[in-house]
């Protein structure tokens, strides 16, 4: 089994923890930051398989958030998880060069297969 | 032609008169049409007409003024001239007696055949005389000469006698004399050598004085005749009287002069009359001279001209108030247009504010929603995993069909959430690719459940392969929904619905919506894309819902089209372009409600 590790920034903390669990029972280790900028910290000395950023974040908003870590680790697929991103909001993560645009409630299964392919494309 | 007709119809047919009520009232700037109309007609008739009527009225009193003075001037001639000819009729005749008597003498005239041979001289010079006779101061006659025998009657008491002793002259007022013909008399007092005096008498016949009145008479409307000073005929009157009767005309203050006074006589007509009291050199007479002349016939042909004159001002007046009429109702009704045109948009704004507010109300309610729906989501995924993955309940088919159950109502309450915010956000979104299937499926879930309590088998069909075109979806979801609310409320239970979509050529696709409902009846299909058309109970429909489809697709760039059998059903048919120009797109600066 492939070994994923993903980086969850979001500002729910409770949506988060259940994530968490439900990936760690797929066998999935996650770290998790509530800041678009803790996230950005952590990123400097931490590698990950994917990033799954929230849009709405207390201090930077999301699509800046995605620029600036597109800049540290430009190789880092990332997959955006909102609760409601506007067509425009879509639009302009792809152009950032997000992986996925998702919408809230998550459907861990589209979670998973998207994890599968990238880890298939690491391999 | 008859378009052109029409037209101008429109133009002058005062749509602001019926009273404004309804939906629109609220929003029309000027409340009462009528009246604004019924002041410009007055007061622009009022300011054309008063000119109009003041210069006729003081026209009207110049001609008259002269005409009247004219007339005065003519009249009081005739009467001059009249008189003056009465005057030197009596006294060219008294002058003959005094010649007669001082140059003939007492004794001669005494003589008949003497007197009579100078009756007969008389009436070669003059006519007219009947006879002559001579009295003695004691006032009996005692000569004669004439066709009577009055020998030795006495006048000693008679006023005449009185008169000529005391003036020397005497003219008498007409009488009717013994052959029942108007007769009078003009006598002279002379006096004998001895110093008694004596009277030469003459009767004369007045036909030669009415003959010289007559040769005066000035026209068919004209009359002029003597009276004596009470105002009793002295000779025949056209109008006034026959002779001896009391003139019909009002009595006259004495004047030296020849005067003229304009009044009314007693058959309305307004007259103008000269008059002059006769006097001779030698003796007052008993005579008025009266010129009268209706002043209708000697102004009859100005009065035509002043008729003419009536019609043409009439005409003026009529033409006046007409255009004014029709000035005022153009004027009035563009005005009234505009302001209904203004109220109509505002009534479709406050209708598209209110869809806009509700779309964004449900855009609200659908995002404070999807955090705890996403929390719930998981948490039912969280405790589904740990059976399934920790294998605790796996074997427990309570526990997991409920678990299933919050998975599926979290998933239900998902797509409505998602569907609301995607259709408050198409308010705002530009054109873009739209998935037909997608749109109409979207559009049918908000009538799912109505479709399945009433029984009404809904029916899309559409071509196998993915029909797409570059359209608002916003707008287009909108249209049909209003157009699938339509037939349900068009539909008793249990009827069917039928969306079809296809591409009719490489440019545009045709989506129909029919329902096998109650139809439109005939009479109605013209009007139902008009704005507060509806039939409609009053709580269910604002009459707005075609009317903004119509706008709506039109703003599409598309056509909309209706077919409808009254119990059969109705089909609307719309045609879109598959690809709008993203310029007309741009250009669409509010959404359409």
């Amino acid at each position: 089994m492939i070994r994923f590790d993903l980086l969850i920034i979001d500002d729910e903390h409770r949506f988060a923890e259940l994530l968490v669990r439900r990936l760690n029972l797929r066998g999935v280790t996650c770290c998790v930051r509530h800041e678009g900028q803790s996230g950005l910290d952590i990123l400097s000395h931490k590698k990950f398989t994917l990033i799954l950023l929230d849009l709405q974040l207390p201090d930077i908003y999301g699509t800046e958030v995605l620029a600036r870590i597109k800049k540290v680790c430009s190789a880092t697929p990332v997959v955006i998880l909102t609760g409601h991103g506007s067509e425009k909001d879509r639009q302009e993560c792809m152009a950032l060069g997000a992986h996925a645009f998702m919408h809230k409630p998550l459907d861990i299964d589209a979670l998973m297969s998207i994890l599968t392919q990238i880890g298939g494309a690491a391999s | 032609m008859i378009g052109r007709f029409r037209e101008a119809v429109k133009l002058i047919w005062p749509e602001f008169y019926p009273k404004i009520s309804g939906r629109l009232n609220p929003y029309f700037t000027i409340a009462d049409y009528r009246k604004i109309w019924g002041i410009g007609i007055t007061l622009l008739t009022a300011t054309a007409l008063v000119p109009l009527a003041v210069a006729t009225i003081t026209y009207y009193q110049m001609v008259q003024r002269l005409v009247d003075s004219e007339l005065v001037l003519r009249t009081e001639r005739v009467a001059s001239n009249a008189r003056r000819a009465v005057t030197f009729f009596f006294e060219e005749r008294l002058d003959a007696l005094k010649f007669t008597v001082n140059e003939i003498g007492f004794d001669q005239l005494t003589d008949a055949d003497h007197l009579l041979a100078v009756l007969r001289n008389l009436r070669l010079g003059f006519g007219g005389l009947a006879d002559l006779s001579v009295i003695a101061d004691t006032g009996v006659q005692i000569a004669y000469a004439g066709p009577f025998k009055f020998e030795e009657k006495n006048y000693g008491n008679q006023v005449w006698f009185e008169e000529c002793k005391q003036h020397n002259y005497y003219v008498s007022e007409t009488f009717n004399g013994y052959r029942n013909v108007p007769h009078m008399i003009i006598a002279v007092k002379g006096l004998r050598p001895d110093g008694s005096f004596f009277i030469l008498r003459a009767t004369l016949e007045t036909e030669r004085l009415f003959q010289t009145l007559s040769s005066y008479e000035p026209g068919a409307h004209a009359d002029i005749f003597l009276t004596n000073r009470s105002f009793m005929l002295q000779t025949p009157s056209k109008y006034y009287g026959d002779i001896f009767e009391k003139m019909s005309l009002p009595p006259l203050n004495y004047s030296r002069k020849t005067q003229t006074v304009m009044s009314i006589d007693n058959k309305l007509r307004s007259i103008i009359t000269g008059y002059a009291f006769i006097t001779t050199k030698q003796t007052g007479t008993p005579f008025v001279l009266m010129v009268v002349k209706q002043k209708a016939g000697m102004i009859g042909a100005l009065l035509a001209v002043r008729s003419n004159f009536n019609w043409v001002v009439g005409l003026g007046t009529l033409i006046i108030v007409v255009v004014v009429t029709v000035l005022c109702t153009i004027m009035v009704n563009l005005l009234f247009r505009a302001d209904r045109s203004k109220a109509e948009t505002m009534v479709l704004m406050e209708q598209s504010n209110r869809l806009a507010s509700i779309g964004q109300l449900a855009a609200g309610v659908a995002h404070e929603i999807n955090n705890p729906l996403a929390l719930i989501n998981q948490a039912a995924g969280y405790i589904k995993d740990l059976f399934i993955i920790e294998k605790r309940y796996q074997n427990d088919e309570v526990i997991m069909e409920s678990i299933d159950c919050i998975l599926d109502a979290g998933d239900k309450c998902a797509v409505i959430t998602k569907q609301l915010l995607g259709f408050a956000r198409n308010v705002d979104t530009k054109i873009q690719k739209v998935n037909l299937r997608e749109v109409i499926s979207d559009v049918l879930i908000f009538h799912e459940k109505e479709a399945v309590y009433r029984n009404i088998s809904i029916a899309v069909s559409m071509p196998k392969e993915n029909l797409e075109i570059e359209t608002d979806p916003g707008k287009l979801e909108q249209i049909l929904l209003n157009l699938v609310t339509n037939a349900f409320h068009a539909m008793e239970d249990g009827r069917s619905l039928k969306i079809q979509a296809s591409a009719s050529n490489e440019e545009a696709v045709v989506i129909s919506v029919s329902d096998n409902g109650c139809g439109i009846p005939k009479e109605n299909r013209q009007k139902i894309f008009e704005p507060f058309f509806s039939t409609k109970p009053k709580d269910r429909g604002t009459g707005l819902g075609l009317a903004i489809t119509y706008g709506l697709v039109k703003k599409l760039h598309g056509s909309i089209s209706v077919e409808s059998r009254e119990n059969e059903g109705t089909t609307f048919t719309i045609t879109l372009p598959i690809c709008i120009r993203e310029e007309e797109g741009k250009n669409e600066d509010t959404p359409g409600g």
